[in-house]
């Protein structure tokens, strides 16, 4: 399993296309990122609407993208999230950290 | 209105001779099984040797007071049809045997074209009330143990439970709570795998190596390869009783609530690597508790009684 990435000027994305509640999806995450951020970028964004399931493991993995960008100043940002994945978010508070990619 | 293939089983209490036989000719006539009995003590012996659809008694019947033995059958067998048969049937003699628990009353002498539609309907509603508690029963109890294995922690995402999938089907849970509680139970079992049999702690997520590995991941490999944990199994049982869903997951590890740092109050740290699974089943079910010092978690679920009653037509 691989999740689509993509540079986009200063930004770099990636596009989610399964749901993140398993071994696999979280270490397709862990690829993705690896890959974004090896090329410098320290904005990352990621595109969730292809999920709809997130449980704590995708969470986790989503937070430890989030620590090693915030430890070098940089961040994580989301693009509009919706249906139980939004739910989730927002229980777990993920929202008020997370900041909203509208672009 | 037909009693069917079935014919139902009488047992007649009557002292009297004449009207014993009377009774006899009609139930032969109509091919249904009978035994007759002259009184109380009889009786009682009779039940203790089995069973019948129908006890036509005669409220005059010797041996102790009449009410006080349709009363006694009654203790014993909540269910049982019984026809009293009355010389009287003023309204004070009716209300006391009424009272006394039979299901109806006839007078002497028999009108037994009568008594045939009386039996008729007695024992189609009792066929009717057996499936209804037959139903009831299904419905009050259901239970269904799974078990999971290390091996299993690469397919979570496709437990599947039996009494939820049927629930939503039949319109008792919606296809959200479902799924709630689906991830609920994925939640209890991953952390019983990791936490419990693996005996991971949470925060060695927190900790990485040169590699950029995080320790966590590593120590889960080495003892996902080590029989001594990988053996260990996780079983969860499902139970439905009447509109309470119950789920109880429980592991083999020593517990992994307290001593390994993750709170059972169910505060959630944003940045915390771990505790979230703690607030997702939470957020799924009504309740949530642990024991065992957390190798057993029990989750509760109050299903809409009026929906599950719909669901299951009773």
């Amino acid at each position: 399993m691989e999740f689509p990435t993509q540079i986009v000027g200063d930004k770099g994305y990636i596009r989610i296309t399964s749901d993140l509640d398993t071994e696999t999806a979280g270490e397709a995450l862990r690829s993705a990122f690896n890959e974004v951020y090896d090329q410098g970028k320290r904005t990352i964004v990621l595109d969730l609407s292809g999920a709809q399931i997130i449980n704590s493991y995708g969470i986790g993995k989503v937070l430890m993208c989030y620590k090693r960008l915030k430890a070098e100043n940089g961040v994580l940002m989301v693009k509009p999230l919706d249906g139980f994945v939004k739910e989730t978010f927002e229980l777990l508070m993920l929202d008020k950290l997370l900041p909203v990619d509208e672009s | 209105m037909t009693v069917g293939a079935h014919h139902p089983t009488i047992l007649l209490v009557d002292g009297n001779e004449q009207s014993q036989e009377t009774f006899g000719t009609f139930f032969r006539g109509r091919g249904w099984d009978y035994e007759i009995v002259p009184n109380s003590r009889a009786l009682a012996g009779a039940l203790e040797r089995g069973s019948y659809d129908i006890i036509i008694a005669d409220v005059e019947m010797a041996g102790p007071d009449t009410t006080k033995t349709l009363r006694d059958i009654l203790h014993k067998n909540p269910y049982q049809a019984i026809i009293a048969v009355s010389p009287s049937t003023n309204y004070d003699e009716a209300l006391k045997i009424f009272r006394s628990g039979a299901t109806d009353l006839l007078a002497r002498p028999v009108d037994f074209s009568w008594l045939e539609r009386v039996i008729q309907q007695v024992a189609f509603s009792r066929r009717n009330d057996n499936r209804e508690r037959a139903t009831y029963q299904f419905v009050t109890r259901e239970e269904v143990e799974l078990r999971f294995s290390s091996s299993d922690l690469a397919h979570l995402d496709a437990i599947s439970l039996p009494i939820v999938n049927r629930l939503v089907a039949e319109g008792a849970l919606s296809h959200n709570d479902a799924l709630k509680l689906r991830l609920a139970v994925q939640e209890a079992v991953l952390n019983g795998l990791e936490h419990g049999n693996l005996e991971l702690d949470s925060r060695w997520k927190e900790e990485f190596g040169s590699d950029g590995a995080d320790k966590f991941s590593s120590i889960r490999r080495e003892r996902l390869a080590d029989p001594f944990y990988a053996r260990r199994y996780v079983t969860v049982r499902l139970c439905l009783a009447d509109n309470r869903f119950e789920v109880v997951v429980k592991d083999q590890g020593s517990g992994f609530l307290n001593d390994r740092g993750i709170s059972e109050q169910g505060g959630v740290d944003s940045l915390s690597c771990s505790g979230r699974g703690l607030a997702l089943m939470s957020s799924a079910v009504d309740e949530v508790r642990f024991g065992s010092n957390g190798s057993e978690v029990t989750m509760v679920k109050w299903l809409d009684a009026g929906k599950t009653k719909e669901a299951y037509g009773s």
